[in-house]
């Protein structure tokens, strides 16, 4: 009977104390995460094409938001832009022209007026269209005095408000406004979110399988040791535990050569980039990741990985029966 | 520390591996397990690892039913048994110390402590001298006294062994049998399946028999 109670003591003894697990825990942590990390290495090229895999999988959905989000700044600008055209009557001389400008810019949501006489009108468009001769020849002054207002409000909606209200104005023949392509730009900045949304989400699975194949191999290559560590008490946790880390190394590395594939790519691109806008007259530029962008990215890619890890190792730790 | 209460296990539906197995072993005992080849020497230790469940019956360990615990529970159950597979089960890609290490290892146990027991148990099997090889350079006698040392490195309360003796000459058997009496004798309950049958007769412990899944003879040490 005595014997009985020293084996007992000593089966007490040996239980760690909660605080003393916890630091096993960061303990196991930090040497999977260094182990992991070792056999990467270890394997430097087929760990490499794994990690380019995976960047380049990441660098369409993010070069294509980084695109979109140079859109939206050009949409900014283009808002600035947004005007109206208030065409005069016909008959309406330079005397009654200022008074109608000045009742325009006391009107509600006019932030600016700019008039255009019928001989500047001309002239402006001479200049554009290099057709000095054929005008020349025209009897008279076919344009009329034309106003241009800024709005308030650069919203599509509020602008077509405005005009509404200008055209029942005295003096006034016609209002234009240029909203058509401002809306279309609009629409293609949306199509292009959703675009690239899709291909995040897409691509964001081929991460997923990437790492879910090599990781399933890693974990099929270590069968033995899965089982033998099961047999004398590990918990699914601690077999688990090297792999996720080898997956989220995948998906670091990953994201680090698509952010590096990305500031290769726009350098490469903002040349012809700067050149294409200027000949449309934009200011458009593809902007960097910038240290944010960057950290979502590597974040993204690290989850990613861990992730696919996480599916692979379940649904083969569910296979594997010690014997 | 184990009851067996009518226990049966069948594989595949039909075939009855072990049938009707109804015994207790105290704590602290030390028990033979033999007979025939496919008796069901090795089910039976698999249903105490808790790798196989009974087909009926219940199987105590220290008064628990082991059959109803929760699957999460089981590593920490297994933590407390230390086992001595009939194929070993080592790591052939770490060294012995640290295949002897490995337990404490999945306990999260504190590194210092952990060299200390490692050395003792490999001390006590006598390898401390070959703790840096590779389990691919040893005897198969010395990788069998490796797998006793990681059984034993956590101190268990149970120690199981499948053929510990398997396969080597009867100088080296009457070796490993005396450290399981050792385990023993410090209060371990021990219970071996072995074909050796003049081994232990010698050894003079208690010993259950099976034959096609029954227990056919439970004799106590003379
Ligand atoms: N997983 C399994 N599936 C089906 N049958 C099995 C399984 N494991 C064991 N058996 C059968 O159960 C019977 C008992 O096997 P067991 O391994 O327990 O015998 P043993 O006494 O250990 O034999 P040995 O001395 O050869 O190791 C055998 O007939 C075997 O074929
Ligand atoms: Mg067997």
């Amino acid at each position: 009977m005595s014997r009985d109670t020293s084996t007992r003591r000593g089966a007490r003894a040996q239980r760690p104390s909660s605080g003393g697990r916890w630091r096993g825990w960061l303990r196991h942590h930090r040497a999977m995460a260094l182990d992991s990390a070792r056999r990467l290495l270890r394997h430097s090229l087929s760990s490499l094409l794994t990690m380019l895999a995976i960047a380049i999988a990441l660098v369409l959905p993010a070069g294509l938001w980084l695109t979109l989000d140079g859109a939206r700044l050009l949409d900014a600008e283009l808002d600035e832009s947004a005007t109206l055209t208030v065409y005069l009557q016909e008959r309406v001389g330079d005397a009654e022209a200022g008074r109608i400008v000045e009742a325009l810019a006391a009107h509600d949501g006019v932030a600016d007026t700019r008039l255009i006489t019928a001989d500047e009108g001309m002239a402006e468009f001479q200049q554009a269209l290099g057709l000095e001769d054929a005008l020349a020849r025209l009897p008279g002054n076919p344009l009329p005095a034309s106003v241009v207002i800024r709005p308030d409000d650069p919203s599509p909606a509020a602008v077509k408000r405005l005009a509404g209200g200008l055209e029942d104005m005295a003096g006034v023949e016609e209002v234009r406004l240029d909203l058509a392509w401002l809306e279309r730009l609009g629409q293609l900045a949306e199509l292009g979110r959703r675009v690239g949304l899709g291909l995040a989400v897409l691509f964001g699975l081929g991460v997923l399988l990437v790492v879910g194949n090599t990781v399933r191999l890693a974990v099929e290559n270590r069968r033995q040791e899965i089982e033998v560590v099961t047999l004398i008490g590990a918990t699914h946790a601690f077999v688990r535990r090297p792999f996720l880390y080898s997956g989220a190394w995948y998906g670091l590395g990953g994201g680090a050569l698509a952010c590096l594939l990305l500031t290769l790519g726009g350098n490469w691109l903002a040349t012809p980039i700067a050149a294409l806008a200027a000949s449309y007259g934009a200011g458009f530029t593809l902007p960097g990741l910038g240290f944010a962008g960057s950290a979502i990215l590597l974040g993204c890619s690290t989850l990613l990985g861990w992730l696919g890890a996480w599916i692979a190792v379940s649904r083969h730790l569910a296979q594997i029966r010690p014997r | 520390m184990i009851a067996f209460e009518h226990v049966g296990k069948r594989y595949g539906g039909r075939f009855e591996a072990l049938a009707n197995l109804d015994f207790r072993v105290r704590r602290g005992e030390m028990v033979f397990l033999t007979g025939h080849s496919g008796a069901g020497k090795s089910s039976l230790l698999r249903l105490l690892m808790r790798l196989e469940r009974p087909s009926r019956g219940r199987i105590l360990v220290a008064g628990h039913d082991i059959d109803r615990l929760h699957h999460s529970q089981v590593p920490f159950y297994r933590r407390q048994i230390g086992v001595v597979f009939q194929d070993h089960q080592l790591l052939f890609d770490r060294s012995i110390y640290h295949n002897v290490a490995l337990p404490l290892e999945i306990q999260g146990a504190e590194p210092r402590e952990a060299a200390r027991r490692v050395r003792a148990a490999l001390d006590k099997v006598g390898l401390l001298h070959r703790e840096k090889a590779l389990p691919i350079e040893l005897s198969g006698g010395e990788q069998q006294r490796v797998g006793i040392a990681r059984a034993v490195v956590n101190k268990p309360s149970l120690l199981l062994a499948d053929e510990p003796t398997g396969n080597l000459d009867p100088q080296l058997s009457a070796d490993i049998m005396r450290l399981f009496e050792d385990f023993h004798r410090i209060g371990t309950t021990v219970m071996i399946a072995s074909h050796d049958l003049a081994l232990i007769a010698r050894l003079r412990h208690r010993t259950l028999r099976l034959s096609e899944g029954r227990l056919v003879a439970d004799e106590e040490a003379s």
